[in-house]
């Protein structure tokens, strides 16, 4: 190897030999090549280094007269320098798109699952608002400042916890000092629960029972009739019915029969005696704890409405007075109606249970049955179709006018990220490549 | 180049005539597979022929051809990796130095797949190519010193890997990788410092 004491160093050596020095330089380093023998046989190395190297050589490429012919037909086509600047243009889009496949299949995967996740995401958050709100609606007093503290506290310890506890030390408050005027209204109830203490009421625990059925019967007819005679039976009735019995097709039924709780296991062993079973649901909600709420609020809001007839009894105020708080009992009173019948509901769902009934037919085609022609067939595919094309188009408009600006804001936050990382990868392979 | 963006069939049969053998020399030296050289070379003249209407003469021609090919062949190169990262087997190729060059070929492609893959890239390039300095330097984004140097390092690395003795070992280290891997083109050595 040459040392740094030669006029010229290597790699100037090897640049002259490339025809790469400055016209200048290039001479210098002849006239020092001439005269150093060690400089003169190192670039005779690297001379013999190129023509090894050269040695290396490949086969020609093949004549390929059909790609040839190609290119010059393609040539033909393509759109002259300037002439069409919209070509250019849309070809520079045809160009980025293709390129940028990789960012454009990432930023649709993350606008899906951005617009999957938001949706879920606002599926069950709408829940607690409107049961807040309703809780609220339910036990809020508006405009009753001057009520007693323990109504007050109740108000804000229901709409919080709605629990059990909350209730039971809150109702007890209450019971001290208006235990004879609730003793006066509870005359009044009629519903069983009433009846009981509320240590009954929190013991026994309330639940809504529902079962779902699907019973395909071999004799339509006759497992109708049966199904009155269960209903009779069992002194239950049918919230819904609907039969289905067209011509030439499986009839069906779907009913949503209500039970009394204590004989919905006879009855639904006798539905299940109609045929043959192909689904069966049971489940239970308990409502126990809802329902000991509504009680507490129901007996606070009937309390506010006794204090309130005690005021206007007393009339020492001004008219406005009068006026102000007779307003305030026909509000109270109007809470206190939705509140009873929200409570009837409640026991009703619990003094009878749901079944869902779906009874088929098992259905035998019979020859030379009349089919709808094929004209009205034809008719219907159309309109059918009409409709799956309406739908799917207010569904996209929808779509875009519901997540189209979520979707625009993650795509600025991401795409670029994405860009900036796939570039990053380019770059940092490209020079290993 | 201007007549062919300019629609004529002629200059473009003519610059794929003068430069169809370089581009695909270009191509046999850095991929194993002749039918794929062959593919990419079709494909750098369509990305030619696509490019035509907006071609700009800054530099060379011949510059701006060479860019397209390492173009594509890194877009190839970088399919080849992601293909062989998920679908878990690298592409079966042929090594064509067992069917069409000779013994020399072989040894000096067998020294050069050594070096490093800068290195070997300014090398080929130059040697190959005949590109100059300030072509190469900007066809790799690099400095051309960084070129003059780096070229200098290949060199040298190169002459030390083509010595007897260590082309020996190099073969044997080949050959024996290449009865593990079956591709002796796989391997990639770090080429000698000066």
């Amino acid at each position: 190897m040459i040392t740094e004491a030669h006029f010229a160093a290597p790699e100037e050596i090897m640049a002259l030999l490339d025809g790469e020095l400055l016209p200048e330089r290039a001479q210098s380093v002849s006239i020092h090549l001439d005269e150093c023998a060690e400089c003169r046989e190192f670039a005779e190395v690297l001379r013999k280094g190129s023509q090894t190297v050269s040695n290396w050589t490949v086969p020609a490429a093949l004549p390929n007269a059909d790609f040839e012919k190609r290119l010059v037909d393609a040539a033909g086509r393509i759109p002259v320098q300037g002439r069409f600047p919209g070509l250019n243009h849309w070809h520079h889009w045809r160009v980025f798109l293709r390129r940028r496949w990789l960012i454009t299949a990432t930023a649709a995967a993350l606008v899906l699952a951005v617009a999957v996740t938001s949706r879920r995401a606002a599926a069950p958050s709408n829940m607690p608002v409107d049961m807040a709100q309703t809780d609220r609606g339910g036990a809020t007093f508006g405009g009753l400042s001057h009520l007693p503290l323990p109504a007050r506290s109740l108000e804000r310890e229901s709409s919080r916890s709605g629990g059990k506890l909350a209730v039971s030390e809150q109702s007890e408050n209450l019971d001290q000092p208006a235990a004879g005027q609730l003793g006066l209204e509870k005359k009044g109830l009629a519903s069983p629960y009433d009846r009981f203490s509320r240590a009954e009421v929190l013991q026994a625990p309330m639940i809504a029972r529902t079962v779902t059925l699907s019973i395909v019967a071999k004799d339509f007819g006759f497992s109708r009739t049966a199904l009155d005679a269960i209903l009779a039976r069992h002194h239950g009735y049918a919230a819904s019915l609907n039969a289905n019995t067209r011509q030439n097709a499986a009839r069906s039924l779907e009913a949503s029969l209500r039970i009394p709780a204590g004989e919905l296991t006879e009855a639904v062993a006798e539905l299940k005696s109609l045929g043959q079973v192909e689904n069966e649901a049971q489940g239970g909600e308990e409502v126990t704890q809802q329902h000991a709420d509504l009680v507490a609020r129901l007996k606070n809001s009937r309390e506010t409405e006794q204090r309130l007839q005690a005021i206007l009894l007393q009339r020492t105020g001004k008219v406005s007075d009068i006026l102000a708080v007779e307003q305030e009992i026909a509000r109270v009173r109007g809470e206190i109606e939705q509140m009873e019948g929200e409570q009837k509901s409640l026991e009703h769902r619990v003094d009878f249970a749901t079944i869902d009934l779906n009874l088929a037919e098992e259905y035998k085609a019979k020859i030379g049955s009349a089919s709808p022609s094929i004209s009205t067939r034809f008719h219907n595919a159309v309109i059918v179709g009409y409709r799956g094309a309406v739908e799917s188009a207010i569904g996209v408009v929808l779509f875009v006018a519901e997540d189209g600006p979520v979707t625009v804001v993650w795509l600025a936050i991401l795409a670029p990220m994405v860009w900036f990382l796939r570039r990053r990868w380019i770059r940092t392979t490209s020079a290993t490549l | 180049m201007l007549a062919c963006s300019q629609g004529s069939a002629e200059a473009l049969t003519e610059l794929f005539r003068r430069y169809q053998q370089p581009i695909h020399g270009f191509f046999r030296r850095r991929l194993n597979d002749p039918a794929r050289a062959e593919e990419l070379t079709q494909e750098t003249f369509l990305a030619l022929l696509r490019s035509a209407s907006r071609y700009e003469p800054r530099a060379l021609f011949r510059t701006y051809l060479y860019a397209i090919a390492l173009k594509i062949l890194r877009a190839y190169r970088r399919k080849a990796i992601f293909r062989t990262a998920f679908v878990g087997r690298p592409e079966t190729i042929p090594d064509p130095a067992q069917h069409d060059a000779t013994e020399t070929g072989l040894w000096v492609r067998r020294a050069v797949a050594q070096l490093e893959a800068t290195d070997r890239e300014i090398l080929l390039l130059r040697e190959f190519e005949q590109l100059s300095y300030a072509e190469i330097a900007e066809l790799l984004n690099l400095a051309v010193n960084t070129v003059r140097s780096r070229l200098f390092r290949a060199r040298v690395a190169l002459r030390e890997l083509l010595k007897p003795s260590s082309s020996r070992a190099a073969t044997d280290a080949v050959t024996q990788a290449a009865s593990g891997s079956g591709n002796p083109q796989m391997i990639t050595t770090k080429g000698q410092r000066a």
